[in-house]
């Protein structure tokens, strides 16, 4: 699971070895013992399962499989495997957590980033939401419209099929006004009779209003 | 047997260590260093520290006093300033060191 560099830059506190301090370097540092105090590398921190860290942590990468209790704040990547519990807070661009860890704690992936994301998301979302509605109620009509064909599966095989998408835009006005199809139901199966475009949507409604009023009472 | 660790060149410790291995030291080591097993200086190690093992083994520089409970040996590329109590003590013709020495035996 972890990657070790085989270099001689390489040094590993033993499982029986106990620090108590500061410990500071330029190489990776894998700990199976336990360090308590502060850590500061500018190359990688790996904490193995028997590993116990009670340590504020400033380092270029850690990998925790074992136990670290402090901060953290990398320069790059702190992980989290399966087998790693941490508690305390981490700063780093990148956080990654793995299924079955443990972690409590504040994460701060920079400020850059979060304050982009806030200020941009807001805008984007309220103005698609204002347009809509004043200028263009079509697209209210629009969604009832794929709503109806389904209730009137029947009508489709009808070719009236072909010819609901030119009396579509021609009449928007009408059904914007009728959309409470509820009320104007009644009226709709006569006019949609005559002509054989309407005919497929009113039968849908109907059908649906029949089933309406038996649920009501 | 259990394992041992190194301490590489870039380390740099101030504190405690405490262990029942093996420990290596290539970096520098400042503080207090309590082992069961042996400590090994090796010429790019730097320890300014009071140390209780069992071995020592001093081919870099070493400031504090030493407590082994079996041997010390300063070898001729070694510095070593302080006191030194063990049994068995050996000094490299080479070697530098100042402190006094005391093999009283148990």
């Amino acid at each position: 699971m972890i990657d070790k560099k085989m270099g001689a830059e390489n040094t590993i506190i033993g499982d029986t070895i106990i620090i108590r301090g500061n410990v500071q370097g330029d190489e990776d540092l894998t700990i199976k013992g336990r360090v308590e105090g502060s850590i500061t590398l500018t190359r990688d921190l790996f904490i193995e399962n028997s590993g116990i860290v009670k340590a504020d942590v400033n380092v270029q990468n850690i990998f925790i499989s074992g136990v670290l209790v402090g901060n953290v704040a990398a320069s790059q990547l702190v992980e989290i495997s399966a087998d790693g519990r941490m508690v305390g807070n981490i700063s780093a661009p990148r956080v990654v957590i793995i299924d079955g860890a443990s972690y409590r704690g504040r994460i701060e992936m920079g400020e850059a980033a979060e304050g982009a994301r806030p200020v941009m998301r807001p805008r984007p979302v309220s103005r698609p939401g204002m347009r809509p509605f004043p200028p263009r109620p079509a697209p209210a009509p629009a969604a009832p419209k794929p709503a109806t064909p389904p209730g009137a599966p029947p009508a489709k095989p009808a070719s009236g099929g072909e010819a609901k998408p030119s009396e579509k835009p021609s009449g928007p006005g009408g059904p914007l006004l009728k959309p409470p199809e509820a009320k104007g139901p009644g009226v709709k199966p006569p006019e949609g009779k005559p002509s054989e475009g309407k005919p497929p949507t009113p039968g849908g409604p109907s059908v649906t209003i029949k089933k309406e009023e038996p649920k009501k009472p | 047997m259990p394992g041992k660790t190194i301490i590489g060149k870039t380390i740099v410790i101030e504190g405690e260590i405490e262990g029942a291995e093996d420990l290596v030291v290539q970096g520098t080591i400042k503080g207090n260093i309590v082992l069961k097993e042996n400590l090994l200086v090796e010429p790019s190690g730097l320890v300014e520290a009071d140390v209780q093992t069992q071995n020592v083994d001093v081919g870099g520089e070493l400031k504090g006093d030493i407590t082994a409970t079996n041997k010390v040996e300063i070898r001729k590329e070694g510095k070593m300033i302080g006191d030194i109590r063990a049994p068995r003590i050996l000094i490299a013709d080479g070697a530098l060191f100042k402190g006094s020495v005391d093999m009283e035996r148990r």
